[in-house]
């Protein structure tokens, strides 16, 4: 797996923005640094929003936070909670859908007819449907913490599509069932729970770890959606002045809320909005990368034998090379 | 028979759907409010039922307003969005399929690995820039493509439906690609192929017409991720359909009107398809 270097890229952009967000709150504190205006030769040349240039490869936002700094304070938020978000879906999914294939073989037909009714409902859609009540700040303030809030959020995050999930293992699980090997150790005796462990799990691994791996880019993708609906990780700070009311913010510097307040500058500075939206297709195009290489160390031999059975040596012979060797072979046969 | 069977359960599927947020918020209080849930349900359907007297109140002239006719147009404008950049996903990605399957082993490795990863750019991205590289073209040269976004009656069609199409297009792609290449280690191509049929028609003729049905099969995922893209497309370009509606109406009913708007127009495609392909296919696996 580490020897595969698409893994290693991808690996390594994941580890970077963590490690880097990590190391930016441990050196900086959690507020990026400010500018106001860039003076040259005495003369403010440029105030906030800054564009980007070398000094701030990400440019400023409209009250002068470098948005790199922010960008990189918010990553650990964002990544993390995508990747807990997939974990506690397998976790819930998984045995689910194994439970569904093994025990309730019966009753799959209707389970999956129920869950089939979420293919019509839009995933961002459901999301906030649901979330709305819990994200958005009400009169008067929250009254949990944030922590609570994340975790409120992950947890729905994970449950939004456990059906659906558990009813692809579960069918996939019912496939294998009908395998002859499984049979055998059927006749011969394993229990259910030993078919699963022994036969099912080995078998399903890299199914699991592709699915893993969607779940991960899906879950990103949503996340980013709710941040256009103003429904950002963690809660949504609204202000409720009717006067000088600030626009939704995000409670923490995650990318969602990045993206989704500053999407109106999209014509003005468009490198606000543009680049969280860049961070997070770099993240999933590295968890894309990840799930390649592992495929790839998984069978790396599929495309060199399709490509050796086809040299096959193809033997040459003139009409003189012919006869000698049938001459050979008539006078082994005499012999 | 069984259709109607899946048909019952995925609307009883959708209903408990929306009744989710009680249960929800109920569980947030520290309690499971299973009676309550039930009971908003109920409500909800029974509030649903002369369709007509549905209202939602509306905030720009703020006075109580009823969702049809009204609703009817945001559907059409919505489901035609999606329709379009359904077909047009399935055309694009059915030619490039076959282009691809004419090239060589080679460049058709290196052109799935390029398309495969474009596959993980976010929507999001996609719109963002196609609205910032209509901008920079009007800039440039001060023609304006297209507008984007929708202000007053004119609708805009083109620049939205390509936005939408263009990931499931990849996506279809790489299931096009899957599938033809599956195709094409059965026996009967090559038979075809030993008979002296050009690769062109065996793709075209009998490869076609056995993988078309197993894409079919597959799409529905992909239909799916679209709706959610539709979402964002309908938010970013400010189109007047039935998504940008939810979003401003967020309630059970206006939820339930707008799953079913897609519900019943897509299950009814994917079970005359399943029909007519299973009628094909009974009796005579490879054509």
């Amino acid at each position: 797996m580490w020897k595969q270097p698409y893994f290693v890229i991808g690996f390594a952009i994941l580890a970077f923005f963590l490690i880097g967000s990590f190391a930016y709150e441990w050196f900086w504190g959690n507020v990026p640094r400010q500018v106001r205006f860039i003076m040259e030769n005495g003369r403010a040349v440029e105030g906030a929003p800054i564009s980007p240039q070398w000094a701030y490869p990400f440019g400023t936002d409209q009250f002068g936070f470098d948005m790199l700094g922010k960008l990189m304070i918010g990553a650990k938020y964002t990544i993390i909670a995508a990747l807990a978000v997939a974990a506690l879906r397998m976790l819930i999914a998984v045995p689910l859908g194994y439970m569904l294939g093994t025990y309730l073989q019966r009753h799959r037909s209707w389970v999956s007819g129920l869950a089939d009714s979420l293919h019509y409902i839009p995933l961002t859609v459901f999301a906030s449907f649901l979330l709305t009540p819990v994200l958005w700040m009400p009169e008067g303030g929250f009254t949990n913490t944030i922590w609570e809030r994340i975790a409120i959020q992950v947890v729905v995050m994970a449950l939004l599509t456990v059906p659906i999930v558990a009813v692809l293992v579960g069918s996939e699980a019912a496939i294998l069932y009908q395998k002859e090997y499984i049979e055998a150790s059927r006749i011969l005796g394993a229990s259910r729970l030993r078919i699963i462990r022994k036969h099912l799990i080995p078998h399903m691994r890299e199914k699991l770890a592709v699915l893993y791996g969607q779940q991960v880019m899906e879950t990103f993708i949503v996340l980013a959606h709710l941040g256009l609906l103003n429904l950002f990780l963690g809660g949504t700070k609204v202000s409720r002045d009717p006067m000088f009311g600030d626009p939704p913010m995000s409670i923490s510097f995650e990318w969602s809320g990045l993206f989704g307040s500053s999407f109106r500058y999209l014509h003005g500075a468009p490198w606000m909005p543009l680049s969280p939206v860049l961070f997070i297709a770099l993240s999933i195009l590295a968890v894309s990368f990840m799930m390649e290489g592992y495929l790839r160390s998984k069978n790396p031999k599929v495309k060199k034998r399709s490509l050796s059975a086809k040299k096959e040596e193809v033997v040459n012979w003139n009409r003189s090379q012919l006869r000698e060797k049938m001459v050979q072979v008539k006078d082994l046969h005499d012999m | 028979m069984k259709l109607l069977l899946k048909f019952i359960f995925s609307i009883i599927g959708i209903l408990l759907v929306s009744g989710l947020p009680i249960l929800l918020s109920g569980l947030l209080g520290g309690e499971l409010q299973l009676a309550e849930y039930f009971r908003t349900i109920s409500a909800v359907l029974e509030s649903m039922w002369p369709v007509q007297d549905i209202s939602v109140f509306n905030y720009r002239i703020q006075k109580e307003m009823p969702v049809f006719p009204n609703i009817l147009e945001y559907i059409s404008y919505s489901l035609q969005i999606l329709f379009l950049a359904l077909g047009a996903a399935v055309f694009f990605a059915l030619t490039f399929t076959v282009l691809t399957m004419l090239l060589g082993e080679r460049a058709r490795d290196r052109v799935k690995m390029v398309l495969y990863f474009l596959e993980s750019l976010p929507d999001l991205l996609i719109i963002m820039l196609a609205q910032l590289a209509v901008i920079f073209f009007l800039e440039q040269t001060g023609i304006l493509i297209s507008s984007i976004a929708v202000t007053g009656a004119n609708r805009i069609y083109w620049l939205p439906v390509s936005c939408l199409a263009l990931l499931p297009m990849i996506q279809l792609y790489r299931l096009c690609m899957l599938t033809f290449q599956e195709e094409e280690r059965q026996m009967y191509v090559e038979l075809a192929r030993s008979l002296g049929f050009s690769k062109t028609f065996i793709i075209l003729v009998h490869m076609f017409r056995n993988a078309v049905i197993s894409v079919f099969f597959q799409s529905k995922k992909t239909v799916w991720f679209m709706l959610s893209n539709l979402f964002v497309l309908e938010l970013m370009f400010n189109l007047p359909g039935i998504m940008l509606f939810l979003r401003d109406n967020m309630m059970p009913q206006i939820f339930i009107l707008t799953i079913f708007s897609f519900f019943l127009p897509i299950f009814f495609l994917y079970s005359i398809g399943e029909w007519f392909f299973l009628r094909r296919l009974r009796g005579k696996e490879v054509l």
